[in-house]
């Protein structure tokens, strides 16, 4: 699998084996001792639980304690706050994935000037620099995961069509990504069909927007959201509208995967690998504390996921068995 | 981003007895106070009074002039110092945007930045320049308007900068595009500058690549605050962009730094630096390591299908392959040597290399400061410091934005436009809108071959 994306700066990505801990790392960071800090954007969903267990279970080899994991719900104002205070309590690095662009590009420019290491996750603020301004991101390939949703969810649209594209309306790297890539993906390849782009602010507003969508399209054949949790709300509402289009998304969390086994609307899944993922942060953080150069862009590749491949692909992504529902959706599972 | 101002050549407020405010008069008081305020030498009217020596009246009805046209905000106040808190007089710079782009051999990036020169905003993606230039242009098109959709409503942009691989030619000092320069062989005949004026309303500026990442550099980089820089781009050519007294030098027609085109003789070989540093040469010997069996890790590339490019051999010397550290230790020494006659020359304060292949891997920076600091004067590396871009291709974008940035507002430009309060008035740009509007359009670009992408 190649990362078809550059990273924020035009960055070629590297691998996340570039990041691998050898025993001698793990011996030299045991003896250091160190504190890490966790701000995320959300702890709720089932990407930021995997991406956590990733990382606690690196960081648990390397004996570097966790002193702080924080849930920034989205708000940028919130985030700037706690990233302030973490300062205070002097860790040695924080992992951070900055929820906004410029709104919280200063409060992350104060970690690294205050001395602590910073790694950044699926976002770098514009202006905000590697080996400057932070040590590295790690990130999915945004622009991958755009690109195989665009081609899954293409199979099932016919000529001429229109397609929704549910986009993010605050600016983030990995959804403007996502964003890019399937309009791109489009106009090559598709270039009969019409894409037709609203943004929500927060997830709540995701139905609405999907409602003011297809209001003013009424004719889509299709629907792209740019991650599962908005998109499986879009999808409660224009069922309750008596509305059924094929529908792609990105992430593949538990419900998302068991809608995908029901095959009722979503029929194409980019997955990212969250687990991983949060390994190869966890890994970039105890190498830069080592004082080892780390690329500037780790970059994981997406998975494409259908109904046909779910089962697999779940346990390739979350490292444990797909959800009972799934198995039994799918016929292989056959209890009660 | 506010709604485009007021076309005003007067102030909206009433004038005072024996005020002078005619368009003669008052233009160049404000490109005077207009430039004092936006470069930062001074922030209150007390400094402006100061510094441009007009009396009290003027530079008071002046900022008025410029606070109608959206051009200067006073509205916050600064630190006391004894009396009343001095109301801050600052440039308004999101008053309008600029657009940038790179278009480099194989990534095209595009960009927002406001009128000072800061990215609002940035996207990167693959791209092949040998590609049709109306495929090329298509997406460029876009991406800038999915730019502008997020970040710059229509009707606010201000100008287009771009930054290209080559030496642009006719690109005079103060002055936008008419026409398309000669740029690239697989470019000729296409009306590139013409279209996106036409296509977006606003002058076009074009510059180097190693000119905008010089510029880059200096003003957002690890050449802030310096006064002597050396910038390497290294790729399919390499080039050098030069820091003379804080300010970038350009030569006679823009094409100083051209470093690509000294000949260099190696281990029997003699060819342009770009032959045998560059990175066609880095892939030619990767691909023959691969075939000879000198480097199993190229070779085991190859055998999965893979496509051994210069970035391939830099990420394996980077993992510690020997074939390919030998190849990366060559280009460096070689370019080192060149580097070293230039330093001598020049005495830097600091050498940024940039490009992909110096960003993926170390050797070739580390034989490049072997060879510098092995062929200089003492002196001229006493301080020297031999350092890789922090800033990717971003440095091409904020450099692209810098040219846009003091174009526009260059004072023989500026005192054009001022009194309109938008440099869409002025009228030599007017009239080149007013030509491409007569002249015949050109044929929709084609669309993209089917099946195949345009860049990725």
């Amino acid at each position: 699998m190649t990362i078809s994306g550059l990273g924020p700066h035009g960055e070629r990505a590297a691998p996340p084996e570039r990041v691998s801990l050898l025993p001698d790392d793990r011996t030299a960071a045991k003896a250091a001792g160190w504190r890490v800090a966790v701000v995320l954007h959300t702890l709720e969903s089932d990407w930021a639980k995997q991406q956590l267990a990733g990382m606690m279970g690196i960081f648990g080899d390397c004996g570097a304690a966790v002193i702080d994991v924080v849930d920034c719900a989205f708000s940028p104002d919130l985030q700037v706050a706690e990233l302030d205070r973490l300062i205070a309590q002097r860790p040695d690095a924080i992992l951070s994935l900055p929820v906004a662009n410029e709104q919280v590009a200063a409060a992350h420019r104060r970690v690294s000037e205050a001395g602590i290491k910073l790694v950044l996750l699926d976002n770098a603020p514009t202006g905000l620099l590697p080996g400057k301004d932070y040590t590295a991101l790690v990130s999915s390939d945004n622009f991958g995961l755009g690109k195989i949703a665009a081609a899954g969810l293409s199979a099932h649209i016919p000529p001429g069509a229109d397609i929704g594209v549910l986009g993010f309306a605050a600016d983030f790297f990995a959804t403007n990504e996502r964003e890019i890539a399937f309009t791109k993906w489009l106009q090559v390849n598709r270039p009969d069909v019409t894409p037709r782009l609203r943004r929500f602010a927060r997830i709540e507003d995701a139905a609405a927007s999907a409602d003011d969508l297809l209001s003013a399209n009424p004719d889509l054949a299709g629907l792209f959201v740019v991650w599962d949790t908005p998109a499986l709300a879009a999808a409660t509402r224009l069922a309750e509208r008596g509305v059924t289009m094929p529908m792609a998304t990105v992430d593949l969390g538990e419900a998302a995967a068991i809608a995908l086994a029901r095959g009722d609307s979503l029929c194409c899944i980019a997955a990212q690998q969250p687990f991983l993922q949060g390994v190869a942060a966890a890994q970039t953080v105890i190498l830069c504390l080592l004082g080892r150069p780390v690329p500037a862009w780790v970059a994981l590749p997406g998975i494409g996921v259908t109904g046909d491949n779910v089962v697999e692909s779940f346990q390739t992504v979350w490292r444990q068995p797909a959800p009972r529902e799934v198995l039994r959706l799918l016929g292989l599972s056959r209890g009660t | 981003m506010p709604p485009t101002g007021p076309d005003l050549s007067e102030s909206a407020r009433p004038r005072g007895k024996g005020r002078p405010r005619t368009a003669e008069t008052a233009a160049p008081s404000l490109v005077e106070l207009l430039n004092l305020v936006r470069t930062g030498a001074a922030n209150t009217r007390q400094e402006l009074e100061r510094q441009s020596e007009f009396g009290r009246a003027v530079v008071a009805d002046r900022l008025t002039m410029l606070g109608d046209l959206g051009l200067v905000d006073e509205s916050e106040l600064g630190t006391a110092t004894g009396g009343r808190a001095p109301r801050l007089v600052r440039f308004a710079a999101r008053r309008a945007a600029i657009l940038v782009a790179t278009l480099d051999q194989t990534a095209i990036g595009v960009g927002v930045a406001d009128l000072s020169g800061k990215l609002l905003t940035e996207h990167h993606e693959a791209a092949d320049l040998t590609a049709p230039p109306a495929e090329l242009a298509e997406r460029l098109t876009a991406l800038f308007r999915w730019s502008m959709e997020r970040h710059a409503p229509q009707g606010s942009i201000w100008g287009i900068s771009l930054s290209v691989p080559g030496a642009v030619q006719g690109a005079a000092e103060g002055e936008f595009l008419t026409a398309t320069p000669p740029v690239l062989p697989a470019w000729e005949g296409f009306p590139l500058v013409e279209t996106l004026t036409r296509d977006f309303g606003v002058p076009v500026w074009m510059r180097s690549s190693v000119e905008t990442m010089t510029m880059g550099e200096l003003h957002a980089g690890a050449g802030t605050g310096t006064r002597s820089m050396l910038f390497l781009k290294v790729g399919r050519r390499i080039g050098a962009g030069i820091v003379c007294d804080g300010q970038l030098y350009r030569g006679a027609h823009g094409a100083a730094g051209l470093i690509g085109s000294l000949p260099i003789t190696s281990a029997g070989r003699s060819g342009t630096l770009d032959a045998l540093a560059g990175s066609d040469m880095i892939q030619r010997a990767g691909q023959q390591a691969a075939q000879d069996g000198r480097s199993p890790m190229l070779a085991d590339l190859q055998r999965r299908g893979g496509e051994i490019t210069a970035i391939e051999v830099s990420q394996a010397a980077q993992t510690g392959d020997p074939a390919s550290v030998a190849i990366l230790t060559e280009s460096g020494h070689l370019i080192g040597q060149v580097v070293a006659t230039l330093a001598n020359a020049l005495n830097p304060e600091l050498i940024v290399l940039s490009g992909a292949i110096v960003q993926t891997n170390d050797t070739l920076l580390a034989a490049l400061r072997e060879s510098v600091y092995g062929a200089s004067h003492p002196f001229v590396t006493r301080d020297l410091r031999i350092i890789r871009s922090q800033m990717g291709s971003s440095a091409g974008l904020v450099g692209a934005a810098r040219v846009a940035s003091e174009q526009l507002f260059a004072p023989g430009f500026l005192k054009e436009w001022v009194m309109q309060g938008s440099p869409l008035a002025h009228s030599a740009f007017a009239a080149l809108q007013d030509r491409l509007a007569a002249a015949t359009s050109p044929p929709p670009p084609p669309r993209s071959r089917p099946g195949q992408e345009l860049a990725t």
